[in-house]
């Protein structure tokens, strides 16, 4: 345990140090930042366009942060020899993983945190009259984004045990951006009455096959207050359950893979 | 490489992998999936119609944002007068952020209001498009009254006929907590054009507590106490009119009517004749015996085998998904006859809205309609025809089964259908709805004044139409029946 809490303690310092995801970071603090001032281009509420893009952005952000993260974790400790240093170590490679993604979800929350904070902090400024009931309520997303992005590292991980950083860049990307769409795309063949019975069940099977980041996006109740949600804190539970469940067989498959490569 | 690895056992890693993912797919499959669909799904079902591009935006989150730029985009198109360019954008807006009522209701006034020709007619064609907004709207935003009530307002003021869906949509905005005090009468205006009269006076007479107990708890509201006296007005008015028009004789099964100003019925003696000026252009001149200013006779042209169509309409609650690209070979063209002093004389210029009035050649057949319902004259009208036309009739052209007389009823709560509180039944009231119906045909070539028609001038009539009744008038002058009592001898 002292070895995953150690690799994933340097993994953390790493994160910080690397100038690409303090970059990606900036932006997209510099980003909440000028929001509120774009409200005043929208129709509709101020204060309903403003919270969705913020939430956007923050997730836009995240995304490439664990992206960016996590795809070059084990290939750069490879190609630069280091992880020789590590492994001749009591450490073995199923701890060096675990550390590794460990390392790299706490950085990924210490981002978020920090991200989440200028949000709120914009938010209650741009909005005077906000109570903190409201303001708790807004920050419920991000923590579901982290469990999200969370999820996606996992991927990262998996994916890196065996491709190269570019390749899993772009595969990590597309399973994100399939998993953000697989709810809405589900119930648009679920509900078309035109869809055969073969591709319902199909569609079943995928979309629950594949890791679904549409679960995590709560905020639509959020930016349009007054809907009555029943039993809505079982379905937080569902979903962390979800994250935990899938990223358990995600670490373990990559641990398999990784037991077995060649470094 | 690494003399200390320690060997993994591979099985129970690949059965607890196994279970992992299982259990994370029945959790998704038996308890996120439907509750986050019904939740927090922002689409509700519409993205079903999004483009593969459409989704694409999705995938970054900006919806609103981006609904929010396109629709200040829409207002400056629709302040340039460059409505069909607002169209698609309504669409995207819609798709985007479902729960921007402002679009929604914005949306379908535009599409139901504001695509005329030359002469302001609207093309009614949209119609459908416009109702189907509002269920998308209803279905997305089913907890305030906004979207119901637009959508009850088109059929009660647009369509002007088939009053039972405006009831219905009235009804199910009046349910809604949010509903404004001011509009909530229009509900019994709808149910007195319906012929639910005893409905009508109970929803003013429940209106008139709420506005009475309201003002008493804040009397120095004064829209309030407006409210509370435009309630107590209108149940008054109300209540003499069911006097007056023996509706009440008629409810207490009284033998004798003949008091009543609805008794005898009244014959209109409607005829017609339509004569082809030009291409695209109808004169069509008439008579309708009533006195006093106020009558609107509908005529409709249209093809003969029109999709949709029924006698002097369509079947507007057709569509049940908003599709702009109308079939834009079809024509449907639907105006008002005035009437003053006994007659009407009206030329429809059709010439300069060749894309609204096609007359395609996929119809070789067109028909001009013309109806009346009793149900939408205005109350001076009325309390001669009565509320259902008891006191209007025609020996030519009256019919009583063209239009059923439905009613729709609130059934048990169905929480599966989120638009409405509780089930809905269609029903068929008691006693028929009297109306007057009638067409002409026409070819194609005849309206267009093609081949033999171009030197020809086609006209066709009633048969009990009288030119001499309608010839040598000066419409400048309105005569005003008078109200003396006459002696016979002036």
């Amino acid at each position: 345990m002292n070895a995953i809490f150690s690799i994933a303690k340097t993994t953390v310092g790493e994160a910080i140090r690397r100038k690409v995801l303090l970059v990606i970071l900036l932006i997209g603090l510099l980003l909440l930042s000028i929001i509120p001032s774009l409200g005043v281009l929208s129709a509709r509420s101020e204060q309903t366009t403003m919270i969705s893009t913020m939430y956007a952005v923050l997730r836009f952000t995240s995304m490439l942060i664990a992206i960016i993260l996590t795809i070059y974790m084990i290939p750069n400790e490879i190609e630069r020899r280091t992880i020789y240093t590590i492994l001749s170590k009591p450490v073995q490679r199923w701890q060096f993983l675990l550390g590794k993604y460990f390392g790299a979800v706490m950085a990924l929350g210490l981002m978020i945190f920090l991200m989440s904070s200028i949000m709120l902090i914009m938010f209650k400024v741009w909005q005077q009259g906000v109570g903190l009931d409201r303001l708790l309520e807004i920050a419920r997303q991000p923590l579901f984004y982290f469990m999200e992005m969370s999820l996606l590292a996992a991927v990262c991980i998996f994916f890196s045990t065996f491709t190269t950083p570019l390749v899993n860049f772009f595969l990590s990307i597309g399973v994100w951006g399939v998993g953000t769409v697989l709810n809405p795309l589900y119930k648009s063949i679920a509900t078309n009455s035109g869809t055969p019975p073969f591709m319902k069940s199909l569609a079943q099977l995928i979309t629950s096959a594949l890791p679904n980041f549409a679960n995590y996006d709560v905020k639509n109740p959020l930016i349009n207050p007054g809907q009555i949600i029943e039993n809505e804190r079982g379905f937080f539970i569902y979903i962390v359950v979800y994250a935990i469940a899938y990223i358990t067989g995600l670490l373990i498959v990559s641990i398999l893979i990784f037991d077995k490569r060649e470094v | 490489m690494a003399t200390n690895r320690f060997r993994l056992k591979k099985t129970p890693l690949i059965v607890a992998a196994a279970m992992s993912f299982v259990a994370a797919a029945g959790l998704h499959a038996g308890l996120i999936r439907d509750f986050w669909g019904r939740n927090y799904s922002s689409d509700k079902g519409i993205v079903g119609s999004l483009a593969p591009d459409q989704i694409l935006l999705q995938l970054f989150g900006f919806r609103e944002f981006l609904a929010g730029i396109l629709w200040v985009r829409a207002d400056s198109f629709f302040d340039d007068g460059n409505y069909d360019a607002v169209l698609p954008i309504i669409q995207v807006c819609t798709i985007l952020d479902p729960k921007q009522i402002d679009i929604f209701s914005t949306g379908m006034w535009h599409i139901a209001y504001n695509f005329t020709d030359e002469e302001q007619r609207s093309d009614r064609r949209y119609i459908p498009s416009a109702l189907a907004l509002g269920k998308v709207g209803t279905a997305q935003n089913p907890n305030t009254y906004e979207l119901f009530f637009e959508t009850g307002w088109i059929w009660y003021h647009k369509i002007d006929d088939d009053y039972h869906q405006a009831v219905r949509w009235f009804q199910a905005a009046q349910e809604r907590p949010d509903m404004q005090q001011g509009r909530r009468n229009l509900l019994a205006n709808a149910l007195m054009r319906n012929n639910q009269v005893r409905e009508a006076m109970s929803t003013y007479a429940e209106l008139l507590d709420a506005a009475r107990t309201s003002y008493e708890n804040n009397p120095t509201d004064f829209s309030g106490f407006q409210i509370r006296d435009t309630l107590e007005n209108n149940l008054d008015t109300l209540i003499v009119r069911m006097v007056q028009r023996g509706w009440l004789a008629s409810e207490r099964k009284d033998t004798n009517l003949a008091g009543y100003d609805t008794n005898p019925p009244f014959d209109v003696d409607f005829s017609v004749r339509v004569t082809v000026e030009d291409p695209r252009v109808l004169l069509v001149t008439g008579t309708w015996n009533v006195a006093p200013v106020g009558t609107r006779v509908r005529i409709v042209l249209r093809d003969k085998n029109l999709k949709d169509a029924v006698p002097a309409g369509l079947d507007w609650d057709v569509a049940q998904a908003v599709d702009l690209n109308i079939d834009r070979d079809t024509t449907f063209m639907q105006d008002q006859l005035f009437v003053k002093n006994r007659r009407f004389r009206r030329r429809i210029d059709m010439s300069r809205d060749p894309t609204m009035y096609p007359i395609s050649d996929r119809s070789k057949e067109y028909v001009v309609e013309f109806y009346y319902n009793p149900r939408s004259a205005p109350p001076h009208i009325q309390d001669k025809f009565g509320f259902n036309g008891e006191g209007f009739t025609d020996k030519n052209f009256l019919m009583r089964d063209l239009r059923k007389n439905l009613i729709w009823e609130k059934g048990d709560k169905d929480p599966q259908v989120p638009a409405y509180t509780a089930k809905w039944n269609l029903k068929e009231g008691s006693g028929d709805q009297p109306l007057l119906y009638t067409k002409l045909e026409f070819s194609r070539d005849q309206l267009l004044r093609r081949g033999e028609w171009r030197t020809k001038v086609p006209s066709a009539q009633t048969k009990n139409f009288d030119a001499k009744r309608v010839a040598n008038v000066d419409e400048s002058v309105i005569q005003v029946p008078t109200l003396r009592a006459t002696t016979g001898d002036e």
